[in-house]
């Protein structure tokens, strides 16, 4: 067992892991850079280009670290680097779990269990997660230009005056995706659900908190708050999640 | 043609044949990962197995993947999807990451500002999130009591809960008309068939369809 997980933790794996991460980094770099230059290009106003890196990059530190307790999570078994990799690039945690579990089944070993894990293991395992999860890559690759094209080439069909449906259609979207995530915290509330209530009091702190900030925001014009009423009511609901835990 | 809409083909031109070309090399890089582990350690790759267990992944995994492509892409824009699918987090992050800058900067879908703006948005989430990985793999050592300590589990177990508690009343409250019915119907779902509270990502999809029929509808009534 300490063999496999020197293997699996070696700095060579290191080595590899934090060369495709740089290929990845160096590619968001690119983009950013690319789109960054095309909105000043186009007369879109810089300080607004600089407000989307903030926010989003405010926005983004929280759930990263969740990502990290993630790459701790899948470190036991899998080690660190095939870890980090997995959570770094497409992967989410929970994916990568069932899919670990599936793999080390198919292969006659019965789950993921450390103990039971060799090398022969782990590269089919580690074959089956990232073959597994690059559906969405391939569709870009093939797809995408022609799928957005053809939206695109949608709103012209539309009577002219009136704006066309696309922009409600991703809001209905995201609206149907916020329902599914506040649905299943309900329903996690009620003893077939297993009488959790924390997902579901969670959320409405941090709703409360959301809407404490947009209150700011929308009526008294403090738009800066904006940016950081997101991670901020992320932030108060997680630190409610804690004390309440320790109160009950 | 005028000269926004020639603009904004220029631009989504250039960003595919950038996206293609790396997510191309990216995959290829990906898949060798395992092949360069199993020759550095002497270990062999068991096809057979590989093959089993890819078709249990791939019965459940590739219609999502097509799903999810189908309904985020339009939402994440064209650089913003290559960057989405190859860096991951999809729906517990990019999306609400472009959401709310599209929210900040107050673009329209299908606009050059909106494809420049979720662009950039998913770039500098993906760059931050690689980086606090980064930091925190140099440090997880030192760092592994104070994050698994146990008095801090329920803030890091339930940080969905709290990104889609803040994210959920915003959008519920800009549109209630389209959310009431899903958000219903869908805790009346996981409340009477619990196996559905652990499928998210199945139930968004019927959930998402469900607020798009609705916002068609009231749409097409001037209801909106």
């Amino acid at each position: 067992m300490n063999q496999y997980i020197n293997a699996v933790n070696s700095g060579v794996f290191y080595a590899i892991v934090a060369l495709v991460l740089t290929f990845i980094t160096i590619m968001c770099i690119v983009f950013l850079v690319k789109s960054y230059k095309a909105g000043l290009q186009i007369g879109m106003d810089e300080k607004l280009l600089k407000k989307t890196i903030l926010s989003s990059a405010t926005f983004t530190l929280l759930p990263s670290i969740s990502i990290l307790l993630g790459v701790i999570a899948l470190s036991g078994t899998l080690g660190v680097p095939f870890s980090w990799l997995r959570l770094s690039v497409i992967g989410a945690l929970q994916y990568e779990l069932n899919v670990a579990e599936i793999a080390a089944q198919s292969i006659g070993l019965s789950g993921l269990n450390v103990s039971q894990l060799d090398m022969n293991a782990f590269v089919t395992i580690a074959l089956v997660m990232t073959m597994g999860i690059l559906g969405g890559v391939f569709c870009c690759i093939f797809f995408l230009k022609g799928y957005m094209n053809k939206l695109q080439s949608k709103p012209k069909k539309e009577a002219s005056g009136k704006p066309g449906f696309g922009a409600h259609a991703t809001t209905a979207m995201f609206v149907g995706l916020c329902a599914a995530y506040i649905g299943a915290y309900i329903g996690k509330v009620f003893p077939g659900g297993g009488s959790d209530w924390m997902p579901l009091f969670v959320a409405g702190i941090s709703a409360i908190a959301m809407s404490i900030f947009e209150y700011f925001v929308q009526k008294k014009k403090m738009a800066s708050l904006e940016n950081f009423s997101l991670a901020a009511s992320m932030l108060i609901a997680m630190s409610a999640a804690v004390i309440v835990n320790m109160l009950v | 043609m005028n000269d926004k809409e020639k603009f904004l083909k220029e631009f989504n031109d250039g960003l595919h044949r950038i996206g293609r070309i790396t997510l191309i090399l990216g995959a290829v890089l990906l898949i060798a990962v395992p092949f360069i582990i199993a020759m550095l350690n002497d270990a062999s790759i068991d096809f057979k197995g590989f093959l089993a267990g890819f078709a249990k992944v791939g019965i459940i995994y590739i219609p999502v993947a097509i799903v999810e492509f189908l309904v985020y892409s339009p939402m994440l824009g064209v650089g913003g999807s290559y960057l989405s699918f190859i860096t991951g987090n999809v729906t517990n992050m990019k999306i609400p990451c472009v959401m709310n800058a599209k929210d900040i900067a107050q673009t329209e879908t299908g606009t050059p500002e909106h494809e420049i703006i979720s662009t950039i948005s998913v770039a500098t989430s993906a760059i931050i999130t690689t980086l606090v990985i980064v930091a925190g793999v140099i440090l997880l050592v030192p760092l592994q009591p104070v994050l698994q300590n146990e008095a801090l589990l329920p803030a890091f177990n339930n940080v969905v809960p709290a990104l889609f508690g803040a994210l959920g009343i915003k959008h519920f409250l800009k549109s209630p008309k389209i959310a009431a019915i899903p958000l219903l119907l869908m805790s009346a779902l996981c409340i009477f068939v619990p196996s559905m509270i652990n499928q998210t990502s199945i139930l968004m999809i019927p959930s998402g369809a469900l607020a798009l029929g609705i916002g068609f509808y009231l749409f097409k009534k001037n209801k909106l």
